[in-house]
């Protein structure tokens, strides 16, 4: 046995940056790489998003001011009640109701089909009790779900573009009747 | 020059930020050491809706598209510019459509704001919906995410009541018959039909004085109280429900894969 001990690698630094260890417990071996894996994968949110937000902001901005400068909204005459405009059209994001009521009794397409939708909606994340997020085990309820968007999507764009005077079908090419 | 050979600027921005009101108001250094870093999302009441670190995966513009986050910024815009149109605009209907007149012709950036509120409505729909699509397709609305997702499907509703609310403002043709419609509909609800549309309207049939004062006090309080009491729960919870869902991990066919082949046993085997 030697007298003289090497001196500790820690004191040979200066003392802001000496480290001392101490065990203080024992992880088990898949506790400590759970944790080094989660440390590995984030990144400060000040600067590394921030910085993405508020590009994103900056950009919408930009599209926002630019459209605003080219594209006045719309304003036509003065509320008449007793001069109803042909076709009589509700906001963009209704004609797909709109469009319903052209086909079922006011009832079920203003009010059943939309309630039932939200219902539906709000109801969704304990119906689908699958709990896999991959898309591979998630073909019935992603089917399901594109089926209505796509359902609602075509609906809204035949009661915007192709609907005219009465209802009636028209090509957007032979007028249109839509404002936003 | 100075002593420690320092330009002008710099020596302002060290009074300045070693004043007593500067440090009062900012209790750390600027962020550019990891401590400082935290400091700044924690100590700050705007930041710390954000975590102080935030996984790289979930954080991708391609995985997000920032909708969540551009759906606020234009409720954001909406409401500035919607304090801006509330000093020009009475909500009467003799004088609503002259009120809107003025703003586009007069008043000072007039135009530019209410062009600015209208688009930013329309573009406000379709964000929140794409959002919501964005969040089904990557199954983030499972548990424990559950309820944040009826906390949205609950501001996707108030989103579109505000927009079909500021619709009949202008009081012009579209916004009128519009809410005619609109409004003729909720009154075939089964059983209370009547109510519904007296209770939206102010009146038994059709739309008027009644019904503008409604829309415009729902519109310019009542739904962003609402809306921006959600908002508060909903980002509240991405928080407490663990963060943004990230990407969605291996379906279970890649898992029994890689669980056969850490075992050595070949996959043809299991199938």
């Amino acid at each position: 046995m030697t007298t003289t001990e090497p001196r500790p690698a820690t004191e040979a630094r200066p003392a802001a940056t000496q480290k001392r260890y101490r065990t203080l417990a024992v992880v088990k071996q898949e506790a400590v790489t759970r944790i080094e894996k989660q440390l590995e994968d984030s990144v400060f949110v000040w600067p590394h998003l921030l910085v993405r937000e508020f590009f994103a902001a900056l950009m919408m901005s930009v599209v926002l001011t630019v459209l605003s400068i080219v594209i006045n909204a719309p304003l036509l005459d003065h509320a008449n009640p007793n001069l109803t405009p042909n076709p009589a059209k509700a906001p963009w994001y209704f004609l797909g109701l709109q469009e319903q009521l052209h086909y079922f009794p006011p009832t079920v397409a203003g009010v059943l089909l939309p309630g039932f939708v939200l219902v539906a909606l709000a109801m969704l994340p304990y119906v689908d009790r699958n709990p896999s997020r991959s898309f591979e085990d998630r073909k019935l309820s992603i089917t399901v779900f594109t089926a209505c968007a796509l359902f609602f999507a075509v609906t809204i764009l035949m009661g915007s573009f192709f609907r005219g005077s009465g209802w009636q079908w028209i090509w957007p090419w032979q007028g249109l009747f839509f404002n936003l | 020059m100075s002593k420690t050979n320092k330009g002008l600027l710099d020596q302002a921005w060290s009074m300045t930020t070693e004043s007593q009101l500067w440090r009062s108001i900012f209790r750390h250094g600027y962020p550019d050491t990891p401590l400082n870093q935290s400091l700044v999302m924690m100590g700050n009441v705007f930041l710390h809706l954000h975590p102080v670190k935030v996984s790289r995966k979930a954080m991708k513009i391609t995985y997000t598209w920032c909708l969540g986050g551009l759906s606020f910024f234009l409720f954001l815009v909406l409401t500035i510019t919607g304090v801006f149109l509330m000093f020009y605009f009475v909500p009467e209907q003799t004088v609503a459509y002259a009120n809107i007149q003025q703003i586009t012709s007069a008043v000072a950036f007039g135009n530019i704001v209410r062009n600015m509120h209208r688009w930013a409505a329309h573009l406000m729909v379709v964000t929140v919906t794409l959002h919501m699509i964005r969040v089904f397709y990557h199954g983030a609305y499972k548990p424990p995410r559950e309820f944040n997702w009826v906390v949205g499907v609950i501001l996707f509703l108030v989103t579109l009541l505000l927009s079909f609310t500021g619709y009949l403002l202008p009081w012009d043709q579209i916004g009128y018959w519009a809410i005619t419609v609109g409004s003729n509909m909720a009154s075939y609800a089964p059983i209370f039909g009547a109510q519904v549309h007296n209770f939206l309207t102010g009146q038994p049939v059709g739309v008027g004085q009644p019904t503008l004062v409604r829309f415009y006090t729902l519109h310019v309080i009542g739904l962003p109280l609402v809306g921006a009491i959600m908002m508060a729960v909903h980002f509240w919870r991405i928080r407490k429900d663990g963060g943004e869902a990230g990407p969605p991990p291996p379906s279970r066919r890649e898992l029994e894969a890689a669980r056969a082949e850490s075992q050595n046993v070949p996959v043809s085997a299991l199938n």
